[in-house]
């Protein structure tokens, strides 16, 4: 059998025995560094996690010790060892993600919490919810995690907090925390002790005399890695595609899209149609110049953040070391209004009593100061800029700054080419995002802005943009001869015309290719009609059996592309209940996707016959089994 | 004119997914891998029955992934063929390796059912590759669900740092295991057979889990550990169990038969 088998019975014993390696128990870790409050994420953009620092920073103000954890770091079935530490809580910010779905590094404690039957009698948890209303399964991890937990014998310390991505999330949280606290002082009989300084995480270290090529210049895992590229491509080790096409896509109207196209030629990158890109872009590099000018610093002084919490697994806050400069071009968000707690934070460097009074203000819960923020930040839509230029006396130190403002996340967008008839080369088809605000200031898109000024210029010049390839589930039935039925108004054509060239490419191999029916939708025939010349040949050549529009400006009253999809309510209930369609949605998840969703629910109702439950059954059991794919955003 | 008023497809119906799906929850089997996997979940796995787990999976996989690859044109295979998404060849080396050290292929050991079960995938792959599929959907649909938690668990219970050792539990491919799963199942249900074909792909699951009841049954006569029948909802590690359960009976047999 093998001879581990015929081990004496001491080495058999002494063979099971293996060292422990790694700290995995959080109550351990509790334990040894003296804490009572663990607050755990499920975050995928950052903001679940930037809830739980703070919410460990509040713990101080009440005279409580606090530890952050990555539920995908510890073992969370220790959960109900909990209560061998006095006093002690479990806090849990969690975000919904997807189709109701717990985040990618809080799926296994979502499985254990759904399998296990452990107790959790003595143990104490409060839930805040993040989440989206435009999403079907509004909050449904939060609100599941409070059940759960307390359905396991937990004791609920306060009420499960909802916050609401697409109304205010920061005014849900502070809402929300500012009465959990009481709650939890009154739970454990303890006065808050009302400290009102802040406390810095990270420590600053500046570097006089560093070899430049240890530097970090914007790269997001390996240095140098822009410098010498080494393939696989992914979210650490970027690819810097150069752009070869960038052209205005509509004829008319105010609005600016366009159409880009990215070299990865040399790269080994693969893709499929339905695949994502992912691009990281940088700030507005007058804006980063107005910041270092307005904090009266050197923006090319190396710095470093360390961690001063020395057991933390994140040593740096971003890539360190780095220069101001490349950490407000590259690595931090400057352009979207700041959170309370980074008006909090910073309050103690206002020297004029009345500015730091009303940021305090703001950032408080108050009736008062809660509508002071949403008119003055919030409807203004003042970012940090705009902040430090109205509020002359706020002198902050540039890196507690650059401690407090969140990550600049890279942005995906749904590849509008097909890998087989494009293979070295990756379209996108975007919208640049530009206002102005109520103050008169111009709000610009970081990504879409950022894009639209990569011009291919008359000598041949090149820019790059840092990408990589998510690939996606998104995808073309394997039978070329299934009929598609595919819905994208706006930018969510992308997708699509990756799709349609793919089956351009089926029809001239030979293959038997069914139905290819797009319903698309915009504002003006004449104004944003995207791919118009290109749509229109594909339907000329057969590939495109059928070509829906709606124009929803054209006339007196709207019309979307679910009206269109009505219409033809016949022709589609063949197609999908006979004809094994699939069915492929892209773009708005606010309004888009739930109306698509109710009209296809109605043309159930009416061709089929089916109740409205029946119907909603039927279309639930075609995503089951990846008849009906969704690719929206909000 | 007439609307075409039909009922709406009952629950099994007629799609290659489902009827899998159905065929393999009433597995009695599901009841005695319960206990095992209880006593997976609570850490009690040693290093030594994770070896063995891992020997025993690295025969299946080689099997399973060869003949996949032998065949990734025909017909039957060709619709669920994500080798870069699924495979497990590869991490399941690097793992190997990490407790055997690199004369790792000299010390794979085997229990017999693993070897009837390996044996089995070849025949299928050679004479009847229609029911390859039935195979790869048991095996990778329960590791991408269940794995991610055993992962976790048997990090924890045998003390291993990063990814060392459970390389085999991650699918960097996957961004969403479910619209992943979704994906996968529309493949399969296009895959053409006839009634005849199909009624083979279902008596070859028979087969294959009566093999592992087989292997289970001896075990329980052994260790005389009672099976505890419980309702799980879709509990993505029972998910697991089923795949895992024929390698983990096979683990069983083999450390307890001695």
């Amino acid at each position: 059998m093998g001879c581990m088998f015929s081990l004496p019975q001491d080495r058999l014993v002494a063979a099971e025995r293996t060292p422990q390696i790694r700290e995995t128990s959080f109550i351990e870790k509790m334990k040894k560094t003296n804490r009572n409050i663990v607050v755990f994420y499920g975050s995928q953009t950052g903001t679940a996690e930037e809830f739980s620092n703070r919410l460990a920073k509040d713990a101080h103000r009440y005279g409580m010790k606090a530890m952050v954890a990555d539920p995908e770091e510890y073992d969370m079935s220790e959960l109900p060892r909990l209560k061998e530490i006095p006093n002690s809580m479990a806090v849990f910010c969690m975000a919904t993600y997807g189709e109701g779905d717990p985040t990618d590094n809080a799926q296994e404690f979502y499985d254990w919490m759904q399998a296990t039957d452990d107790e959790l009698e003595g143990v104490n948890f409060a839930v805040f919810g993040l989440g989206n209303k435009t999403y079907e399964h509004y909050n449904a991890t939060g609100k599941y995690t409070d059940k759960r937990l307390a359905e396991l014998g937990g004791k609920r310390v306060y009420d499960l907090g909802l916050g609401d991505d697409d109304s205010n999330l920061e005014e849900d949280f502070i809402s929300w925390k500012e009465q959990f606290w009481p709650a939890v002082c009154e739970f454990f009989g303890v006065e808050p002790t009302g400290e009102d300084s802040s406390i810095r995480q990270f420590e600053l270290v500046v570097h006089n005399d560093i070899n430049m090529n240890q530097v970090y210049t914007g790269e997001m895992g390996r240095l140098n890695s822009f410098q010498t590229q080494k393939p696989p491509f992914d979210s650490k080790n970027t690819f810097l595609a150069p752009v070869t096409v960038n052209r205005k896509l509509n004829k008319g109207g105010t609005r600016h899209l366009m159409h880009i196209e990215l070299d990865i030629t040399d790269s080994k990158i693969r893709y499929d149609s339905g695949d994502h890109v992912a691009v990281y872009p940088t700030n507005d590099v007058s804006m980063v110049n107005r910041l270092g000018e307005r904090l009266g610093v050197d923006l090319d002084t190396v710095f470093s953040l360390k961690n001063l919490d020395e057991e933390s697994n994140k040593k740096h806050p971003f890539p360190c070391p780095t220069t101001y400069r490349t950490a407000l071009t590259h690595y931090l968000d400057i352009n979207n209004m700041p959170r309370t707690n980074v008006l909090y934070e910073l309050a103690q460097y206002a020297s004029d009593p009345q500015e730091q009074e009303n940021m305090r203000k703001m950032a408080s819960a108050s009736t008062e100061g809660k509508a002071l923020y949403q008119s003055w930040v919030v409807d203004s839509e003042r970012n940090i800029l705009a902040i430090l230029e109205d509020l002359p006396s706020l002198n902050p130190p540039i890196d507690h700054l650059c401690e407090l403002m969140p990550r600049l996340q890279a942005r995906y967008y749904s590849i509008a080419s097909s890998g087989r008839v494009h293979p070295h080369s990756i379209h996108i088809c975007a919208v640049v995002i530009e206002y102005t605000t109520k103050t008169g200031r111009a709000f610009k898109g970081v990504a879409t802005n950022w894009l639209k000024n990569k011009d291919v210029t008359d000598n041949g010049h090149e820019p790059t943009v840092p990408m990589y390839v998510r690939r996606s589930q998104f995808r073309l039935p394997f039978k070329a001869s299934n009929p598609v039925i595919m819905i994208g108004p706006g930018t969510g054509i992308a997708p699509f015309m990756g799709f349609i060239q793919e089956r351009a490419w089926q029809k001239d191999q030979g293959k038997d290719v069914g139905e290819t029916i797009l319903y698309f939708g915009c504002r003006h025939r004449n104004e944003d009609f995207l791919y118009q010349q290109e749509l229109e040949d594909f339907e000329r050549a057969g590939v495109l059996t059928q070509l829906n529009v709606a124009f929803s400006r054209d006339q007196e009253h709207k019309i979307y592309v679910q009206h269109l999809l009505k219409r033809n309510k016949e022709q589609l209930w063949k197609l999908i209940h006979s004809n094994n369609a699939h069915i492929y949605v892209c773009g708005d998840a606010r309004n888009m996707a739930r109306d698509v969703h109710t009209a296809f629910y109605e043309i159930a109702e009416e061709m089929g016959g089916l109740t409205h439950t029946q119907a909603v059954d039927y279309f639930k059991k075609l995503m089951t089994k990846g008849r009906y794919s969704q690719d929206v955003w909000s | 004119m007439e609307s075409t008023k039909s009922k709406p497809r009952d629950s099994t119906g007629s799609d290659l997914s489902e009827q899998i799906k159905a065929a393999t929850k009433d597995s009695h089997v599901r009841a005695e891998n319960t206990q095992l996997m209880l006593n997976y979940q609570k850490g009690q796995i040693t290093q030594t029955q994770y070896k063995l787990l891992l020997c025993s999976l690295y025969e299946i996989y080689q099997a399973l992934e060869e003949e996949l690859d032998r065949k990734a044109d025909h017909p039957a295979v060709q619709p669920v063929y994500f080798p870069q998404e699924l495979a497990r060849l590869e991490s399941l080396e690097l793992d190997l390796e990490h407790f055997f050290g690199p004369h790792w292929r000299k010390r794979i050991t085997v229990p017999a059912a693993t070897h009837r079960y390996t044996q089995r995938l070849r025949e299928i792959g050679k004479d009847s590759p229609n029911l390859l599929v039935a195979h790869a959907y048991t095996r990778y649909l329960g590791d991408l669900s269940g794995g991610q938690v055993l992962g976790k668990i048997t990090q924890k219970s045998l003390g291993l740092s990063g990814n060392k050792g459970i390389a085999f539990f991650s699918f960097p491919g996957v961004t969403s295991p479910n619209r992943f799963k979704q994906l996968y199942r529309s493949r399969m249900n296009s895959i053409e057979l006839t009634e005849q074909q199909r009624q083979e792909v279902f008596d070859d699951l028979q087969k294959m889990l009566s093999i592992t009841e087989e292997a289970s049954s001896e075990k329980r006569n052994d260790t005389a550990s009672q099976s505890q029948s419980r309702t799980f909802s879709n509990s993505p590690i029972l998910q697991f169990a089923l795949g895992v359960g024929i390698t983990l009976a096979t683990v069983g047999m083999g450390v307890y038969a001695f």
